[in-house]
């Protein structure tokens, strides 16, 4: 290629470092288990929840390997400011959908490689509501949490400062709170969120919060408002765990196994897991001993494991002596309303997360269904867009040449509402078999009756707010975001295959820890969540220390929190502020280890 | 929102110069080619004259993405240049597949609007994908896999034209090839019922034209086409409110036109569906 001169883009060196992001380099040899060593832990899958477990675990002393079936990415060399280029980034092998209303995997929801979701995820990080853990008892509907909110706010707390969350200073809704990082400025599309919002006299919050810097923070710059968001941030800037806590796994001994696809777990004679099996990325099968193996393969491929795992004594799969395994698996409601105005927006600009209002989250017996929804800024690139108009316009030919020549006078909303968990919604294995033989997940979706009404209610308030911010036309793309549930946790081992720290009811060092065990998702964005939730459980598996591969005589009891297992310049930056009391453990200074920063 | 300040931009011709004209402009010889299907071209709205094929349609006259690839990172700068320079080569449609998805596509993205040096590849990228059976994750259970869709699509394309027109598909005038694709928009297709009952009709409209969309939108001519502001880093944005070019962007120069008259998707009307339901959008957002 013709050299040119190269304007502030940075070469990678020849040395062999691995670059995340412009600054950020691992240069310490990542350690390597000889072939036939046991390890302590085995974590399938290094993505929101596996990369923030593999982190704690390799912290706290332990031998961890985390397995993830896709590259561990050089940013600089494997990202493009792309949207065609960014498709190796997505879980692209097969998958069968049906159902009323089949749901679309792929580039929409699942990700590869280290990092996994988080990768390509947008960034939005609110907080689920305390409600969200009682929807059975307040609603008589889907599922209460074995735990509260109020267990899982310290994780939200130390998570937002180890993300670190950017956002407003007053977040109003759930557990009113603050954010440790300022706000990011807005975007055309979150100028007409807020404008919208105003006039029909919504309460709205702009500049997060978001996974995504507003300084710099350590080795990762802030953000530089490309908008580039879900084809992985080449900046550094968009929190995902490959930048955030895979580094420091690392540094902590942990072994990262790339390119590895763990293709079943391994049952001994005494009713415990001993390891996993997988096909390392030249293609040969291999074995991997461990004393606790953790699935964190998300929705989808946490069932799927489990499943193609059946063996004589566990002839439905592991850990489904309850037959749930697979069921009750959710998706948001994600519609894009869209809005075409007389100015020009430029919604490429800026993070597409950036402003939202969570107003009608909660329960209003008024509207006629249980839960609720939000309202998010979202910002479509060209060929999305494009894909969007031939849906919501049924635009083709010369009309969807003339309406995308108008791109520039377009911002889109994303409706994110709450689906309730039914059972009939569920993965299970397809006869048909991927490039390494294993049966693949065949998905079946259907809406319900709650999900229908709560839909149509929530997309025309969506097109109300496009209309008060101006738009002159609004039209809607029906579509659906997110993925929970699959593997759900609670008390009953009958009804749930996990308890609230992921230990399987079945197998007692077998663990899922990811979205796949939350019982009900709210209307809130689940990356911030699932991370807690990793955080949580490695608490607890740090507390328990040797115990662990031993079912307990109780369950439930609250480890202590860890806060010297932080990522390094964590520790004393950024104090949210709290605004309620709560029930919950007050954190203040005294409650930090301060100087952890190795 | 509409506190704009006057600003100079030295890339965009003169506010009062129009679209039209600049288009003119910049091709001098304004009569048409004699080979040119005249009938094919979008019309000016104004004159009701055929807006004559260009190097870049679109209301950002001097706009380049490529033009600001000293700026792009390394690795993105290949990918979009290889794009550009070296398409793709044919592999997996025959020559006859090819002919008549070339024509298919000709008219689900129609370019004739675009002169010949600058019309956007779409067949390769689609063959390319379908050669190497690159996937998006899934497949609906009441459709065929990605290749074997493409194939019974043209065959049911091409069944419909002789069956409703009497003649291959690739023979018909452009307006009797929009009636045919338009009827498997609408789902109501008249012919090759057969081919429907193995793949569902919106499902296959939604495959084929997402695979255009890819290709077309993926190309720094159809960004400079509708003002998008492509790769963006290490540079970044740094005018984010009230559409604000960048300076390197240009200010919009709109001017009034549609397809042909005869074209049958001059008109928005939603894809026709056979379950009640719409097929949801596949593109992640949020």
């Amino acid at each position: 290629m013709k050299k040119s001169p190269l304007f502030g883009a940075f070469r990678a060196p020849r040395n062999g470092a691995h670059h995340l992001g412009p600054l950020q380099k691992i240069e310490t040899p990542m350690r390597r288990y000889a072939p036939g060593e046991e390890v302590d832990y085995v974590v399938v899958g290094v993505g929101s929840a596996g990369g923030v477990l593999v982190q704690r675990l390799a912290r706290a002393g332990f031998r961890v390997i985390g397995f993830d079936a896709g590259p561990f990415w050089d940013t600089e060399r494997d990202w493009v400011s792309d949207e065609a280029g960014s498709y190796n980034l997505y879980w692209n092998d097969l998958r069968i959908t049906g159902g009323q209303d089949p749901l679309a995997f792929g580039a929409n929801n699942s990700g590869k490689g280290v990092g996994g979701g988080s990768v390509h995820w947008a960034g939005f990080t609110p907080r689920f509501h305390p409600s969200d853990f009682r929807v059975y008892s307040e609603d008589g509907v889907g599922a209460d949490w074995p735990i509260s909110y109020w267990d899982l706010r310290p994780y939200y707390d130390l998570m937002e400062r180890e993300i670190p969350v950017a956002g407003p200073a007053n977040y109003p809704w759930g557990d009113p709170h603050g954010y440790p990082y300022g706000p990011h400025p807005l975007g055309g599309v979150g100028d007409a969120l807020v404008r919208g919002c105003t006039n029909l006299g919504i309460r709205v919050v702009a500049g997060g919060p978001v996974a995504i810097t507003s300084g710099s923070h350590a080795d990762r710059p802030h953000c530089i408002y490309r908008g580039f968001c879900i084809q992985g941030c080449k900046v550094g800037a968009k929190q995902s765990t490959l930048i955030s806590h895979v580094p420091d796994a690392i540094r902590h001994g942990a072994e990262i196994r790339d390119r590895c696809m763990v293709s079943r777990i391994n049952m001994g004679k005494d009713g415990r897991v001993t390891g996993v099996t997988y096909f390392d990325p030249d293609g040969n099968e291999r074995e991997q001993r461990a004393k606790v193996v953790i699935v964190s393969a998300y929705s989808i491929e946490t069932p799927r494991l489990l499943l193609n795992s059946a063996c004589a004594g566990f002839e439905q799969g592991l850990a489904n002596s309850s037959g749930i395994v697979g069921k009750y698996l959710m998706a948001q409601a994600g519609n894009v309303i869209l809005g075409r105005f007389a100015e020009p927006v430029r919604m490429y600009k800026a993070p597409p997360a950036h402003a939202l209002t969570e107003e009608f989250y909660e329960t209003d017996p008024a509207r006629g269904f249980a839960r609720g929804f939000a309202i998010q800024t979202v910002g479509p690139l060209p060929i999305a867009f494009g894909k969007q108009m031939m849906v919501a316009k049924g635009a083709w030919g010369w009309g969807l040449r003339k309406v995308m020549m108008d791109y520039n006078h377009w911002a889109a909303f994303g409706f994110l509402g709450e689906i309730l968990p039914w059972a009939d919604n569920r993965v299970e294995l397809a006869d048909e078999t991927d490039q390494y033989g294993l049966r693949v997940a065949k998905i079946t979706f259907s809406l319900h009756e709650n999900d229908q009404k709560l839909i149509a209610w929530g997309v025309n308030k969506t097109m109300d707010v496009m209309r008060a911010a101006g738009a002159e036309e609004v039209v809607q793309e029906p579509r659906y975001a997110h993925l929970i549930g699959g593997a759900r946790m609670g008390d009953d081992p009958r009804t749930s295959v996990v308890d609230s720290f992921g230990r399987t009811h079945d197998i007692p060092n077998l663990f899922l820890c990811d979205g796949s065990i939350f019982p009900t998702q709210g209307s809130a964005n689940p990356g911030l969540t699932i991370q807690a939730l990793a955080a949580r459980t490695a608490d607890y598996l740090i507390a328990e220390g040797e115990a662990v591969t031993r079912r307990p005589a109780q369950v439930n009891v609250a480890p202590p929190i860890r806060y010297d297992l932080s990522p390094p310049g964590v520790s004393g930056r950024g104090m949210p502020r709290i605004k309620s009391s709560g029930h919950g453990v007050k954190i203040g200074l005294g409650g930090l280890a301060i100087g952890n920063d190795d | 929102m509409s506190l704009r300040a006057p600003r100079h931009n030295p890339v965009a011709p003169p506010i009062e110069t129009t679209a039209r004209e600049s288009i003119q402009r910049a091709a001098p010889d304004a009569a048409l080619p004699s080979t040119e299907p005249r009938g094919c071209l979008p019309m000016d709205l104004r004159t009701g004259e055929p807006l004559a094929p260009t190097a870049q349609p679109g209301y950002y006259p001097g706009f380049s993405t490529l033009a600001q690839q000293k700026f792009w990172d390394e690795a993105t700068r290949k990918v979009v240049l290889k794009r550009v320079s070296d398409p793709p080569p044919l592999r997996f449609f025959s020559p006859d597949e090819a002919r008549l998805m070339q024509a298919v596509i000709d008219r689900v993205l129609p370019q004739d609007d675009r002169d010949d040096e600058h019309k956007i590849p779409i067949l390769n990228v689609i063959d390319d994908r379908l050669y190497h059976n690159r996937i998006d994750g899934y497949r609906y259970e009441d459709m065929p896999p990605d290749r074997e869709a493409h194939r019974l699509g043209l065959r049911a394309i091409d069944t419909i034209a002789r069956k409703v027109h009497g003649q291959p598909f690739v023979d018909l005038s452009p307006s009797e090839q929009d009636l045919v694709l338009k009827s498997i928009h609408d789902c109501q297709p008249q012919a090759a019922h057969d081919i429907w009952q193995r793949m569902d009709c919106q499902r296959y409209w939604m495959l084929l034209m997402q695979d255009c969309i890819e290709g077309y939108y993926a190309h720094p001519w159809a960004w400079d086409e509708i003002g998008f502001g492509g790769p963006a880093y290490p540079r970044g944005y740094m005018r984010l409110e009230h559409g604000l070019p960048e300076p390197w962007e240009v200010e919009e120069q709109r001017y009034e036109w549609s397809g042909p008259q005869w074209s049958a998707s001059n008109e928005y009307h939603p894809i026709g569906t056979e379950h009640g339901t719409t097929t949801p959008g596949q593109e992640g957002t949020h």
